[in-house]
């Protein structure tokens, strides 16, 4: 039993870590600059002095200021220190030059070039021409974001344009200009393409994204979220409770319903009862929930239908100290709709399932035996049968756990209750990919977890399981 | 010589009588099954034919004398091979006037706004010209014609469960087989093989993707994309040839054991423990794009492992028969013997995965499209439709409507799915 269950907790951490690899690599693949979002809303006015040291700070905050993976596999064209230029955006204009021309010796001199020119740039006073200033100005912070070579140079050609109109800033621009301009010409007339073509093993060892990600996840800190700098974790925790609160109620309701009519039309089965409740609860588990809860919420919540009996959206908006009970109340009012959208459903899969395994077990032969013994009907079903017919219901518990944590998603966003699946939609529509990750990671956590405390349970109930192998 | 006659009489008798056969005929006696199934082909029929059904083109109509198909001709100026003549293009069509015209059963296309007719249920009065050009359905508010969404919408749903649901039969059957035919035990790979190919599945994806990312990114991304498939598998091929040589030395021949069950096993426990609906999700809002073709994929990346679990369970079963042992004794190849001799019997069972693998994926599609992730704004499936249904409560049409299609279709995937498992499920054969 131990080895069993020690293999099975072994194999769980290749598997946790094969899912964190996705998770990560899908969060590198996300849109939009993490930086910018966490530290710089869009409402903060652009100071150009402070933006780099402040960029920096919080990039190494995030833990961004480090390679993302332990080693790379690219082509020898990719410098090894890419990752250190800091600002996404360049980063990208970068990386987007090797790939098109391969000679990182010539876009790295470009590159200080375009910084010496800006430094140039801006010790000209602002009294010399500050017209024809202004616009190179917005050209040179333009040209570090431009990689399409027709792009680039029309920039190029505007500054020279505003440079040679102006006598004044021709003298004190034009040799800087002139080697960027002549930099950015070698980049096109040196390029290797070819180099790209050459595989490369780059090593970053320990101090890296992932690992700092992973590393901290594990101990339960999965950062800040990009939105409002609240600790993930948190977030996650208040958004938790009332999934708990609708889940646990939908799946109580469901068992609590589903066994009895489950047992009964297995007992008679063939009988009128079973043929319709077999008729109804196929037809219940063909529905879509999210129908049902749009529906519901039209028809009985408004009063365009003279049914207006249920609140329509929220889980209730009384201040926390509004007496227990009224709260409780609200609540539970609210909740009436949601939990019974969540509840037929896994009602109908819970039902099909026990009156299955009742059936199965009602055909062995102790059954026949307790009968022959000439128990009681009751307890022959309950006590004889049903307990053995219980041991397939125990391996949905491998469903259940995952369910809880974002199995209600759609229901929570119809009906506007803030638990999980609401967080993780609208942090997707926001674009705070630290906490959809971290509830993706968590979501495949808690199915692992279902997964082996069934394998457990199976175990435990059925001993031919652990001896086999 | 009659005798003969009368014997292939009986040959062909039976031959008539195959498994299929027998199955279809159990299939059949579920009567909820067969209608389904008949359903289904319905379906099926709107979704091929809806540019004909609706469509804001006539299907025929005369101007000035000439003659003009114009749904037809749609297809091929889509394709490139025809243009509109100019004054299609200036007027909309429901402004010409016509010597003769003859429209589709709803003059509407699903993604045309009519912008008199915002909000009108199907009983409402409609501000159209005659009973011809009602919105049978209502409409929506942009004045979107549902009749012809909920058309639209079916090719949808049925495009994506199709899709999806082949990718998750290419993965499931080919990973399925492997595991259920070869065991842990039974796949045995020379050294070489095994490392000439993982050496080329890298260059091949780095030379393939990663050499190419510029081309990628900003060329032409499908044609990019599949000419970067291209050369990995090529050079898959190549490793394979070259293995097949170099196999003949035997220091380098010599056969490693490849626990594949255990690996596919481990594989499927993985892509179960990611939260699908989550996964999607974010995969989809990541990759910022919006298009349905990855909703198809992605649903087919993690609908495969039901298929893979029942052919598994099936080859494990059959790769015992005495039928494989004489294919084995004759000398056959392994892949022979799985693809031509041991899978087409486990087919069966992968049309129950395929089935109820239909109706999630459908479910799986409306929800997407009633959280409005994935697939683009101007596309109206069932799951828009719904969507709408919430901001404005009067109109119930564009809840009951398209929420009926969407249970309509599940039901019926799922009824078909019952069908199958009770028509081929050996342990109720008589």
């Amino acid at each position: 039993m131990t080895t069993y269950l020690l293999k099975r907790i072994l194999w769980f951490i290749p598997t946790l870590i094969a899912i964190s690899f996705l998770a990560f690599g899908l969060s590198k693949c996300t849109p939009g600059d993490p930086v910018m979002q966490a530290c710089f809303p869009e409402d903060t006015p652009f100071n150009e002095d402070v933006f780099e040291l402040e960029y920096r700070r919080c990039a190494r905050s995030l833990g961004l200021d480090r390679p993302s993976f332990y080693f790379s596999l690219s082509s020898a064209a990719y410098p090894d220190t890419l990752y250190r230029i800091q600002q996404m955006a360049r980063r990208t204009t970068l990386s987007k030059l090797i790939a098109q021309y391969g000679n990182w010796p010539e876009i790295e001199a470009y590159y200080q070039e375009m910084k010496i020119f800006k430094s140039t740039l801006s010790a000209v006073p602002d009294s010399l021409a500050s017209y024809a200033l202004t616009n190179i100005k917005a050209d040179i912070r333009f040209l570090p974001l431009q990689y399409k070579d027709e792009l680039v140079r029309r920039t190029l050609d505007s500054i020279a344009v505003q440079i040679q109109e102006n006598a004044l800033l021709a003298q004190r621009l034009e040799p800087a200009f002139n080697t960027l301009a002549q930099r950015y010409a070698t980049i096109k007339s040196e390029a290797t393409p070819a180099r790209l073509y050459v595989p490369d093993f780059k090593w970053y060892g320990a101090r890296n994204q992932y690992h700092y990600w992973f590393s901290r996840f594990i101990k339960g800190d999965f950062g800040i979220s990009l939105q409002d700098r609240r600790p993930v974790s948190r977030k996650i925790w208040e958004a938790l409770q009332w999934t708990l609160i609708l889940n646990g109620l939908a799946i109580f309701f469901a068992y609590l319903i589903a066994i009895p009519v489950g047992v009964y039309a297995a007992v008679h089965q063939g009988k009128i009862f079973d043929r319709w409740s077999s008729a109804f609860l196929f037809f219940l588990y063909s529905l879509p929930n999210f129908w049902v809860a749009t529906l519901l919420i039209i028809f009985f919540t408004n009063a365009e239908y003279g049914m207006d009996w249920f609140p329509a959206y929220g889980s209730g908006n009384l201040p926390d100290d509004a007496p227990f009970w009224s709260r409780f109340w609200e609540v539970a009012y609210h909740l009436i709709l949601p939990v019974f959208c969540l509840t037929y459903a896994s009602l109908a899969f819970i039902s099909r399932q026990m009156r299955g395994s009742m059936l199965e077990v009602s055909q062995q032969l102790y059954m026949r035996t307790a009968k022959a013994k000439g128990l009681s009907a009751r307890v022959v079903i309950w006590k004889h049968g049903f307990r053995n017919a219980l041991f397939p219901i125990i391996t949905l518990i491998a469903n259940i756990f995952p369910r809880v944590l974002t199995g209600s998603v759609v229901i929570e966003w119809i009906f506007n209750i803030y638990g999980m699946g609401w967080l993780t939609i609208e942090s997707i529509g926001q674009k705070d990919w630290p906490v959809v990750f971290s509830i993706m990671m968590l979501g495949a956590i808690v199915t692992l977890i279902g997964i082996l405390v069934a394998d457990i349970l199976y175990a435990f109930v059925d001993p031919r399981v652990r001896y086999k192998k | 010589m009659r005798e003969k006659e009368q014997h292939s009489d009986i040959e062909q008798e039976l031959g008539k009588r195959t498994y299929w056969s027998f199955a279809w005929e159990r299939f059949r006696k579920n009567r909820m099954a067969l209608w389904s199934w008949r359903i289904f082909l319905m379906l099926l029929l709107v979704a091929v034919i809806g540019d004909f059904l609706a469509n804001d083109k006539p299907l025929y109509c005369k101007i000035d004398g000439k003659r003009y198909f114009p749904v037809v001709q749609d297809y091929a100026v889509q394709a490139g091979w025809s243009k509109w003549d100019s004054k299609f293009l200036m007027t909309p069509w429901n402004e010409h006037t016509y010597q003769a015209v003859v429209w589709p059963l709803i003059p509407y296309a699903s993604e045309g706004m009519d912008y008199k007719n915002t909000y009108t249920g199907p009983f409402h009065d409609q501000r159209v010209e005659g009973l011809r050009f009602r919105h049978w359905l209502g409409t929506d508010d942009l004045g979107r014609d549902v009749a012809a969404g909920m058309i639209a919408g079916t090719r949808t749903a049925l495009m994506v469960g199709m899709v999806a649901m082949s990718i998750a039969l290419v993965i499931g059957l080919f990973l399925g087989a492997l595991a259920g035919y070869f065991g842990d035990d039974g796949l045995k790979l020379s050294r070489i093989r095994v490392v000439l190919n993982s050496l080329f599945l890298l260059l091949g994806v780095f030379w393939g993707w990663g050499s190419r990312s510029y081309a990628l990114s900003e060329g032409n991304q499908i044609s990019n994309f599949l000419l970067g498939l291209a050369i990995l598998i090529g050079f898959l091929i190549l490793a394979n040839l070259l293995s097949n040589y170099l196999e003949r030395f035997p220091s380098l021949g010599k056969r490693w054991v490849i626990p594949i069950d255990l690996l596919v096993m481990r594989l499927i426990e993985m892509v179960n423990a990611i939260p699908g609906l989550l996964l999607i999700l974010a995969f989809v809002a990541a990759i910022q794009e919006e298009s349905i073709l990855f909703v198809m994929v992605l649903i087919g990346l993690l609908a495969w492992t039901g298929v893979a679990r029942f052919v598994r369970a099936e080859l494990l079963r059959i790769r015992r028969m005495e039928y494989i042992d004489a294919a084995r004794a004759l000398g056959f190849s392994q892949w022979k013997i799985i693809f031509r001799h041991a899978l087409p019997n486990a087919l069966g069972p992968v049309l129950i995965a395929l089935s109820f693998g239909m109706a999630g994926a459908i479910l799986l599609e409306a929800a997407l499209s009633f959280l409005n992730i994935g697939v683009p704004e101007e596309q109206v499936t069932w799951g828009s439709l719904l969507r709408e249904a919430r901001n404005y409560p009067k109109a119930w049409w564009l809840t009951v409507v398209p929420g009926f299609a969407i249970f309509l279709s599940v039901t019926i995937f799922n009824y078909i799915g019952d069908g199958l498992t009770q028509a081929l499920d050996p342990r109720l054969k008589e």
